[in-house]
């Protein structure tokens, strides 16, 4: 029996893996992200010392402290532990605050449906070959994602005043930019085929939109508001810190009053708020069959 | 007498006029020259196979025709209507290889898809506001090919076969007089492939369209089409009647392509021994 490297005639060379302009550029590379974040450490003053210097105030935080005035009188602080587990002042409004960062994300999501969906369907090649529209809505999304939610709800709340309201709005806005441009996407991606077929027999670009491109995208379209949602109410408990309603305004109520054992609790049910609405976002995709 | 003047004479003989008429079509993507003067004559009733390797530009000439491929030059003429460039034909439909339907619709749904071309934005909507009397038509269109029993199911969920009969019951919603096949069978399994050849040549014979194929079985063209043209290089290689076509004709039809082949094969191997 006769070996391929003897059939094979001259041997072959084997191409190398790495060639040395491939190598000096990974060596430059790497050299220049060393320096980027030595240069970023000392400007925010970043020493892991200073953490453990202060680990002692940490402690106070998490466990009281007690602390003793120059007039002799010694006062308990309270920490963050044990939890403020009160059923009527704590747990019970606790509970209410955080539906309501619920419906605040909800209500966000859903009320930017409409106008995304608009301007996914300008901003996306398959369904809008008109270049200045396109150009158009590409540009309001990249205006509109550029400000953050919190950077909105301060706007709205300097508007109309505190309350959950600015926030459903600010979220609104912003999703409109952020999920616009995933559902753009996810139109960019469709099969072309049957968007042909439909120009063929004389579809107009918005008759194969509906005819042949939403039907093709729509279980991802789904998935990406179901993804959209889980990110919304995580952004309502922010947009509650600066004074949108929710659990996120009452976590800055109490830490503000050094209530830091009340604040922990809300940070606990925070936590459990967002693993619940993971796993159920998870879960409906899951159905719907997309991920 | 050349066996081209042949088979112009006998379609013309059989119906008069053609119904689809190109002439001159000249298409090039960059530096690659994929039609060169292509000329071709489809008559009512008739079906007509294009053979040829792949790049001869059978698919680019169909592509031209229905408007998805804007041509350099040349004219395109249904039923004594020029076409404009890059704009789809009311009268010609195409089906494709990969068969294109929606398959998240209802096959009923992507019937009445044909007949978008003919209405307003506020009777095409959604598919729920599609006029009944469009629904009818469609209901005809899927019972002409032999699947108005299926007509709420989901097209993802036929056959490859059934599914590409579909896509013929949307062309015929388009009201389609010149249907274009872009290998309409290369997906599919022979039964099926007999399935929808038969149909197709039932729809010529039947209802007086004209159609034509671009086919990879020489076999299935044989058999099921009037005339066979051979393209090679963007240009006609022969346009003969189907019984007239011998093994020899489409082996030397295909047999530049072949060469071509194994030359860019042998290129890369006699690249690596230069590099010793």
């Amino acid at each position: 029996m006769t070996s391929l490297t003897k059939m094979a005639g001259p041997a072959l060379t084997i191409p190398p893996r790495f060639r040395p302009a491939g190598v000096a550029a990974g060596i430059a590379i790497t050299i220049v992200l060393v320096l980027l974040h030595w240069y970023a450490a000392v400007q925010t003053n970043t020493s892991p010392q200073d953490l453990l210097e202060g680990w002692r105030g940490l402690w106070n935080f998490l466990f009281g402290v007690d602390r003793t005035y120059p007039n002799g009188k010694t006062v308990h602080q309270d920490g963050a532990f044990p939890l403020d587990l009160r059923w009527a002042e704590t747990i019970r409004p606790g509970l209410e605050y955080c539906l309501l960062t619920i419906w605040i994300g909800l209500l966000g999501t859903t009320l930017s449906i409409p106008v995304a969906l608009f301007f996914a369907v300008i901003s996306s090649r398959t369904t809008n070959r008109f270049v200045p529209l396109w150009l158009v809505g590409r540009g309001v999304m990249s205006v509109l994602r550029a400000v953050p939610e919190t950077v909105y709800a301060l706007m709205f709340i300097a508007a109309v005043g505190f309350g959950a309201f600015p926030g459903v709005i600010a979220l609104a806005i912003h999703n409109v930019a952020v999920m616009g441009k995933l559902w753009s996407e996810s139109m960019d991606e469709v099969d072309q085929g049957p968007v042909e077929a439909l120009r063929v027999a004389g579809a107009s670009p918005t008759q194969s939109a509906v005819h042949a491109v939403l039907p093709a995208v729509m279980p991802s379209l789904l998935g990406l508001l179901l993804y959209r949602f889980d990110t919304n109410v995580r952004s309502s408990v922010i947009l509650g810190t600066v004074g949108a309603g929710g659990i996120g305004f009452f976590i800055k109520t109490e830490v503000d009053s050094f209530h830091f054992d009340t604040m922990m609790t809300y940070v606990c049910m925070v936590v459990v708020l967002i693993i619940v609405i993971d796993l159920f976002s998870a879960w409906l995709r899951r159905k719907v069959g997309t991920v | 007498m050349s066996e081209r003047a042949i088979g112009v004479m006998s379609a013309e003989q059989r119906s008069g006029t053609a119904l689809l008429r190109i002439e001159g079509l000249r298409k090039a993507f960059g530096q690659k020259t994929v039609l060169a003067g292509l000329s071709l004559e489809v008559s009512s009733g008739e079906v007509v196979s294009l053979l040829g390797a792949n790049g001869s530009g059978k698919s680019t000439a169909l592509r031209c025709v229905v408007g998805l491929e804007r041509p350099d030059g040349g004219t395109i003429t249904v039923d004594g209507v020029t076409a404009r460039r890059a704009e789809p034909m009311p009268t010609v439909a195409m089906v494709f290889q990969k068969i294109h339907l929606v398959p998240r619709r209802s096959v009923l749904d992507n019937v009445c898809a044909g007949a978008l071309g003919r209405l307003s934005l506020s009777r095409s909507w959604s598919v729920l506001a599609f006029p009944r009397e469009v629904q009818a038509e469609a209901m005809a269109c899927l019972d002409r090919v032999g699947l108005a029993d299926r007509a709420r199911e989901r097209a993802g969920r036929l056959s490859g076969g059934q599914q590409q009969r579909v896509a013929v019951a949307r062309a015929l919603c388009q009201r389609a007089r010149v249907l274009l096949a872009d290998e309409p069978v290369s997906a599919l399994d022979p039964a099926a492939s007999e399935q929808v050849m038969n149909l197709l040549r039932s729809l010529a014979d039947d209802d007086g369209l004209a159609v034509a194929a671009v086919l990879h079985q020489p076999d299935l063209a044989r058999r099921y089409s009037d005339r066979i043209l051979g393209l090679a290089g963007g240009r006609l290689a022969f346009d003969s009647s189907a019984s007239e076509v011998t093994d020899e004709t489409v082996a030397n039809l295909y047999r530049p392509a072949v060469e071509a082949l194994e030359a860019a094969e042998r290129r890369p191997a006699a690249e690596m021994r230069e590099l010793v």
